[in-house]
């Protein structure tokens, strides 16, 4: 029989994206929500305790079945008896019960797959325990009894992806990814697929804070006035997704803006028959943060480009020149227009000015070579869970997966240390 | 969630949304039993090709899979399958029914590709036991199909009954056990007067049942059960199941231990430590 295509599981804060290798999108992206049985606030780390023993049938009823996924779990948030919780908190699995569960209907119900024929590859934020590993490893291999488990790391996933980009001619796991999503920002640098712990920086700024901020400014000039306060942050983010974009230079973009202030006005129209307003300035201010975050937050004060620079200053010396030269973005706050161009137009300004320092310093007897800075975006919505099924249909993949019998020879500890591809094991 | 649904949700999503929006697809996806679909669009985007790989084609084909198939969808099912794949369909989305409703029937009846595959059997089975029962004795042909690499579906009418028997390997010991106690219950739940008129349901670890006992190479080992009627798939779903379910109360127990563990703990003192130049020392 030949091999079913292993099954890549992404399971993020907001959403899961599941579906199977050699596809290029995921069979399904639902929340990662579970509605169970009980109310919300009790928090069911004591499951339903069975019936008195009586007749031997009808011993125990069928209350841990009782449970929606996805999108039927949001649709049954209202339903009496409901509660809808979120298994994942900040990239981390938070509740191991309901995460249990939750891939248990996810593989039986919508992948219709027999977990005992298939490899699967799951994915986990930089940084986590490995204890949080273990715990993977046991339920899926105890559970559901898998062929075999690979537990990557998303920056990883984001950097194969990029392969498929037409401008990346050498297959290399070195590079740096900067992964924006809706509440945090990490820039991590990955040498030869290991990623480097010590050197990745968190920025506190994110898709949630874009929207607050387009939201300030549209309440500032009073066009929110007519928008009904609980729509005010959609609305905003909807004006943020769809109009923003970054510029080059912010002085003249102002300029531009003044000299012929209706030429750029886009009309955004709501579903409320009010919401008919326009949107100005914060077209291109709004990603601007990002390289300027003063204009937003008073506590956090350093651009992105730096914190890139830095990240890769604190790495090792020898893969600095990689870092440099494959800088991937993925998650849905840099897929702003012309982001990647502004992003490596910075960085370039400061690698070259510390170069051109260094050289004076030396009397100018000393050239360099320069440094490549490359910035490489992507127009993909599913970014990691593409990067795991190209990693996944390559014939390497089933040598660097933990196999059952594996597990069943050592037990969970072998998921304390992942995997490289192309590594010895 | 208790039953396992018969229809594919793969098929039946891409499908309902490519009727609102064509859009060029090629996905490859699969379904219980090692089976394999591909779903494309060779030619337009408005004609999607869904075709299928199943194990025990051939065996499906011998007892009436294409009668049926061609009963299910007509027109639709192609003379030509695919290469490496067994059958194929060919969904014109230009010519649909109108109407919402008979839209989502089709939908459905396209997810339920497998399940009309693998009726055929089942179908040959009942209608051999209707003219059986006129004959009032004997026994139909016994059908086998291996649906999976050393698992397999028996099929056997006879003038009172069919009887359909489902082999199953359980590649972990857990497993087994669960299986054990979990189709005991049946045996046990029929003894209930409010379902005594439900389907028998017989179990038997090792020893297969007397009518497949003539059979050449049966597994005889330890880690093969037989059952009689009882999908498989619903059953290794149940397992699992009941498998979270140890687990979660494993994990309360550990809970529950945990804070008897801390109650226990004793309180370390904290005062201030002082240098003689008056300082505090501060543990790091």
């Amino acid at each position: 029989m030949s091999v079913l295509a292993p099954i890549i599981c992404d399971n993020g804060t907001g959403y899961s994206k599941v579906g199977f290798a050699g596809n290029s999108d995921p069979s399904f992206v639902f929340p990662t929500a579970i509605a169970t049985r009980g109310s919300a606030s009790q928090q069911s780390n004591a499951p339903a305790v069975p019936s008195k023993p009586g007749h031997l049938a009808s011993k125990r009823g069928v209350e841990d079945l009782d449970f929606f996924i996805g999108d039927e779990a949001l649709a049954n948030a209202k339903t009496p008896g409901y509660g809808v919780h979120y298994p994942i908190r900040h990239g981390m699995i938070d509740n191991w019960d309901h995460m249990e569960r939750y891939w248990e209907q996810t593989i039986f119900k919508y992948l219709r797959a027999e977990p005992e024929d298939h490899y699967f590859l799951l994915t986990e934020p930089p940084l986590n325990a490995p204890e949080n590993r273990e715990q993977t490893a046991e339920i899926f291999f105890e559970s559901f009894n898998i062929k075999g488990l690979y537990i990557a790391v998303q920056a990883v996933l984001a950097l194969a992806a990029s392969w498929s980009s037409n401008r990346v001619t050498d297959r290399t796991l070195t590079g740096t990814v900067i992964d924006s999503g809706d509440g945090v920002t990490h820039v991590i640098p990955v040498a030869e697929g290991y990623v480097i712990g010590s050197a990745i920086k968190h920025i506190p700024i994110a898709g949630r804070d874009i929207s607050q901020f387009v939201l300030n400014l549209m309440r500032e000039r009073g066009e929110m006035a007519t928008v009904p306060p609980e729509d005010q942050l959609r609305v905003a983010s909807k004006v943020k997704e769809n109009y923003s974009y970054v510029c080059q230079d912010i002085v003249k973009e102002f300029r531009k803006y003044d000299a012929e202030p209706y030429k750029h006005f886009e009309r955004y129209e709501g579903e409320h028959s009010v919401t008919g307003r326009t949107s100005d300035t914060e077209r291109f201010l709004a990603p601007e943060i990002f390289f300027n975050p003063e204009i937003y937050s008073s506590d956090f004060l350093t651009p992105l480009p730096e914190i890139v620079d830095e990240v890769i200053q604190q790495s090792p010396i020898d893969v600095r020149r990689g870092l440099y030269k494959n800088i991937v973005l993925s998650g849905g706050s840099t897929m702003f227009q012309h982001f990647g161009q502004r992003l490596k137009r910075d960085l370039k300004q400061l690698v070259d000015g510390r170069l051109d320092a260094r050289q004076l310093a030396s009397g100018s007897l000393q050239k360099s070579s320069g440094v490549d800075v490359d910035v490489i975006s992507h127009k993909r919505q599913r970014l990691l869970w593409f990067g795991g099924s190209l990693l996944a249909s390559l014939p390497e993949f089933y040598t660097s997966c933990h196999t059952k019998a594996q597990y069943d020879e050592i037990g969970p500890s072998i998921c304390r240390r992942y995997q490289i591809f192309g590594s010895a094991t | 969630m208790i039953l396992l649904e018969p229809h594919n949700v793969i098929i039946q999503t891409t499908l309902s949304e490519k009727i609102l929006k064509p859009s060029s697809v090629d996905v490859q996806f699969v379904d219980y039993d090692g089976v394999r679909f591909h779903l494309s669009t060779p030619e337009r985007k408005t004609v999607l090709l869904l075709s299928m790989h199943i194990r025990c084609w051939d065996e499906l084909v011998k007892y009436g899979a294409l009668n049926v198939l061609k009963r299910e969808y007509g027109s639709l099912l192609q003379p030509q399958s695919e290469p490496e794949y067994n059958v194929s369909l060919a969904i014109d989305l230009e010519q649909l029914p109108a109407s919402n409703e008979d839209r989502e029937s089709f939908i459905m009846s396209i997810a339920l590709f497998k399940r009309n595959a693998l009726a055929a059997p089942f179908e040959a089975g009942f209608t051999s036991q209707k003219s059986l029962e006129s004959a009032g004795a004997g026994t139909g042909e016994l059908m086998q199909i291996h649906y999976r690499d050393e698992e397999a579906i028996y099929i056997q009418a006879s003038h009172d009954r069919v009887t359909v028997i489902f082999s199953t390997v359980f590649r972990d010991e857990t497993d087994r056990i669960y299986g054990k106690v979990f189709l005991q219950e049946f045996v046990d739940a029929r003894r209930q007067p409010s379902i005594q008129n439900a389907p028998q349901v017989l179990y038997s670890n090792r020893d297969p049942p007397l009518e497949i006992r003539h059979l050449p190479n049966l597994r005889n080992t330890e880690d093969t059960g037989y059952v009689t009627f009882l999908f498989r798939d619903y059953l290794h779903y149940h397992i699992k199941c009941s498998k979270a379910y140890m687990h979660s109360r494993m994990r309360h127990r550990v809970a529950e231990f945990q804070k008897v563990l801390n109650r226990a703990k004793t309180e370390v003192a904290t005062s201030e430590k002082k240098t003689v130049s008056g300082r505090t020392l501060v543990s790091r």
